[in-house]
């Protein structure tokens, strides 16, 4: 293969591989050039030539160019177009096959766009699933019932592939096994992470569509996950928030949602737990809140139904875990603020909870006792 | 002239007996030590020539040589001293064979005469066969300790020669002084709440089961850690001998008695190296930690502070009750049967757990967690997440139990074993468990269930079930292993692995 049968998309993959190309100054670059053009700017080291590639720029435009011109000498671009073949990857540049419209029309379009799986996977009604990787087991159960429910009433779920919530949600989304899952990460697409995710990559690739805006190789630096929840908004029609902190990423996502008017909701949560606090927030201003995911499906105007009660089959505690039951209540707690709550024994509080867990009603993670829903 | 004088050189915890041979002759003045002497040894030269010209004695001219037989075991350490310096008085005739015969001799000497103590000399004195050892005077309690030898000591050579032709009695062994009150130890009653950590430090007490204590700071763990030892029943003959020899051969201070019965507590800091916790060393071979607190408690306090790579050096000790040093030069094995007891913080910050406001970001966690290898984890029966009190308890609450009664039912309970056959109820095998520690039919459909739904592995279930049996035997229900009390083993056994687990 020579670098002449190589088409456009292989010559922007390149482009994007270079060292500190972020996704603004590609942007500038790709607006100014086609990519071969561009390639021979970078070659040539005049990369920064023009005004508006400069101003992307700063602060050193001539340094950088040098830079640029250095790598690009390096770079084969028959050996970059090849691997991406090798992966299975397709690059998609606007406006070409591949690249969502959604995507397109946003005010900020990636410029190049990374796929594996099926593109066929972003047709149909899209939903964001997002929420904090260090959620409660409430959380992360409300993630896998949304995704699994959505999915079954054929709703695309997208979600960010992260610890928590996010992987919550794309195994509900998978165990529906009806609509498929979409998951735009921040890292390059052979650039597993979270690294104990690595399972769950392969089958959202498998039976949906993995994205990326990061070239093969990129680290999941912190800069590229806001850049990422951008993307997670523009794509979705609703964005459903479960579980954040005021100081999760999630925040990020929601701004992008507003900023492109896409219906932001929320599942509401303990006012006295910390990582409810952005969700009650939202709720407090004004978003719609979700109880499940007949209230998304509402929203999307698939059901006009209101959100009945589910149907709860378990056995209700007996009379003798009943006040461990209830000292719980709806917060994690450990095993000793349980005994202290109840002022029982150690023994009898075991008894209780080892009941209430053969009944379903709760669950223990990492020495600390919740309750679970369904 | 030839002399043979009786001595001992350490080997890991143990004596070996060394035959000190002193060959005095006529030839080229010079004075040379062979039988694998290590570099303290070798220089017992320059001591034992320095000392006996400072008591006077006129230094023989003439070629002598001492052997240390079996010239094939590597002695070391400075105990040699004295042996050498006597042989050498009788080779060269200032000293009559038949002085110093079935005397055995140890310890160091000093350049003016004087003898000091060197450590090891319980193990040391166990290993001499003779009828009379003659010690350094501040080693009296501890040679005493063995009790088959009639002990002699000397403050200085001057002293010893008297005392040996017979010119003076033997000196009188040193008075000791008014015993100090030992430090009172911790009483549970100054834990208020904790129900759950106080049930915790019993049970593993009772049946010698490793206890994890997870917590924020402040939640009272190094607290409830300390309290343990003061539950433990006090050592018995064999194990009281045991720690004492690993404690006199460490160089550890012993008590007045010259006898270790308290159950010792070891409470290492997490920059201590491997070898400092397992044992070994280049020069010198020192029991570590682990074998300090053998028949006691050992400590770890941060516990994933400590390096992952120190960590699983436990693993095998643990398992064994021993460790096996092996050095090119040696192979030693150290007695290590200790109760691990462990606290850690759930992440470094202290503030985690679900739900909570923790600082640190997940790969932080993680790593954090993960010093703590599955398999060692799987080691502690007891894994206990505590909670800070609450302000009204720690206040105006009524104190806690006692550590006294606490104790009584713990040595009950350790009773209950040893008639099963075992030491505690941790060591009950496997395959008898169905005989020493029956259920109902209440406390099997319990484990069934966990069982069948996969939050418990075979092993698991022994773990669980000798967990139950001392809960059992401490509520003081001989018979079976009632639901109570597995329960209560499940809920001591908090599954703290990685927190992030799957969805």
């Amino acid at each position: 293969m020579s670098e002449v049968s190589v088409p456009p998309e292989g010559w922007a993959a390149a482009l994007a591989g270079l060292p500190a190309m972020g996704p603004a100054r590609l942007r500038a670059v790709l607006a100014t050039w086609a990519p071969v053009a561009a390639w021979a700017h970078m070659l040539a080291g005049t990369a920064c030539s023009r005004p508006a590639v400069a101003l992307a720029c700063r602060p050193d435009p001539a340094g950088l160019a040098a830079h640029w011109r250095v790598a690009a000498r390096r770079t084969s671009i028959v050996d970059v177009w090849e691997a991406h073949h090798r992966r299975g990857i397709t690059v998609s540049l606007p406006g070409g096959p591949g690249y969502p419209t959604e995507l397109h029309l946003d005010t900020e379009p990636p410029a190049v766009l990374f796929s594996r799986g099926d593109p066929a996977a972003l047709e149909g009604r899209r939903v964001a699933i997002v929420g904090s990787r260090r959620c409660t087991r409430y959380g992360r159960d409300v993630a896998y019932e949304l995704g699994r429910d959505l999915a079954a009433a054929g709703v695309r779920v997208v979600s960010g592939l992260a610890l928590g919530v996010d992987g919550a949600a794309h195994r509900g989304a998978l165990a529906a096994g009806a609509a498929p899952p979409v998951a735009v990460v921040g890292s390059g697409l052979d650039v597993v992470y979270p690294p104990a995710h690595s399972a769950l990559w392969e089958q959202v690739a498998g039976a949906g569509l993995l994205l990326s805006e990061a070239p093969l190789g990129a680290r999941p630096e912190p800069w590229r996950f806001p850049v990422r929840n951008r993307v997670i908004a523009a794509l979705a029609e609703v964005v459903v928030v479960v579980e954040s902190s005021d100081k999760g990423g999630s925040r990020h996502t929601v701004e992008a949602a507003m900023a492109r008017d896409r219906l932001v909701m929320a599942v509401p949560g303990s006012v006295r737990s910390p990582v409810s606090s952005y969700t009650n927030g939202l709720l407090a201003d004004g978003c719609h809140p979700v109880r499940d995911a007949l209230d998304v499906l509402v929203a999307l105007g698939l059901s006009s139904a209101g959100g009945g009660a589910p149907v709860d089959r378990r056995e209700a505690p007996g009379q003798e875990e009943a006040p461990v039951f209830d000292a719980l209540g709806w917060e994690p707690a450990t095993f000793d603020d349980l005994c202290a709550r109840t002022g029982r024994s150690p023994g009898q509080v075991s008894v209780g909870l080892a009941r209430l867990q053969a009944g379903g009603w709760v669950a223990e993670r990492a020495g600390w006792w919740e309750r679970i829903t369904t | 002239m030839i002399a043979t004088i009786p001595s001992a050189t350490l080997l890991g915890v143990e004596g070996t007996p060394v035959a000190v041979e002193v060959h005095v002759s006529n030839g080229l003045p010079g004075f040379t030590v062979v039988g694998l002497p290590d570099a303290s040894c070798r220089e017992s030269r320059d001591r034992v020539r320095a000392a006996l010209m400072s008591s006077g004695l006129t230094w023989p001219l003439k070629r002598v040589t001492v052997n240390l037989a079996p010239s094939s075991v590597r002695k070391g350490g400075a105990g040699l001293d004295l042996p050498i310096a006597v042989g050498l008085l009788v080779a060269s005739d200032d000293l009559v064979g038949e002085a110093v015969a079935g005397c055995g001799f140890i310890g160091e000497l000093g350049l003016d005469g004087s003898i000091r103590r060197v450590p090891g000399i319980v193990p040391l004195v166990a290993a001499l066969s003779t009828r009379v050892v003659v010690v350094p005077p501040d080693c009296f309690a501890e040679a005493s300790v063995v009790g088959r030898h009639k002990v002699r000591v000397a403050g200085s050579v001057k002293e010893l020669l008297a005392a040996l032709r017979g010119d003076a009695p033997w000196p009188d062994p040193p008075v000791a002084g008014p015993v100090p009150e030992p430090m009172p130890a911790p009483d549970l009653a100054d834990v208020r709440g904790q129900a759950v950590g106080r049930t915790a430090i019993e049970v593993a007490a009772a049946g010698g089961h490793h206890l994890l204590l997870s917590g924020p700071p402040g939640a009272g763990k190094t607290m409830l850690a300390r309290r343990l030892p003061g539950l433990l029943p006090a050592l018995s003959g064999d194990d009281a001998l045991t720690a004492t020899r690993i404690h006199s051969a460490a160089g550890v201070a012993l008590p007045p008695s010259g006898l270790v019965v308290q159950p010792p507590f070891r409470a290492p800091h997490h920059g201590a190296s491997a070898v400092a916790l397992i044992g070994g060393g280049t020069g010198f071979m020192r029991p570590g930690e682990i074998s300090l607190s053998h028949a006691g408690v050992l400590f770890m306090d941060e516990m994933c502070e400590f390096p992952a790579s120190v960590l699983d050096a436990l693993r095998q000790p643990i398992e064994e009750g021993v460790v096996r040093v092996c050095r090119a030069r040696a192979t030693v094995s150290y007695p290590a049967r200790f109760l691990l007891v462990g606290a850690t913080n759930p992440c470094p910050c202290g503030d985690g757990g679900p739900g909570r406001p923790c600082r640190c970001p997940v790969a932080a966690r993680q790593r954090y967690s993960r010093r703590l290898s599955g398999p060692l984890l799987d080691r502690f029966d007891l894994r206990v997440v505590v909670s800070r009190p609450d302000a009204m308890s720690v206040l105006g609450g009524p104190p806690g139990e006692a550590s006294a009664p606490v104790a009584d039912r713990v040595a009950a309970a350790r009773e209950l074993a040893r008639e099963r056959g075992v030491r505690c109820n941790a060591e009950l095998p496997a395959p008898r468990l169905d005989v020493l520690a029956p259920m109902t039919p209440g406390a099997a459909r319990v484990l069934e269930h966990r069982l069948r739904s996969g939050q418990l592995s075979a092993r698991g279930v022994h773990r669980i079930r000798r967990v139950a049996r001392t809960i059992a035997d401490l509520a003081g229900a001989g018979g079976p292993v009632a639901e109570e009390h597995v329960c209560l083993a499940l809920s001591l056994r908090a599954e703290l692995a990685p927190a992030e687990a799957a969805a």
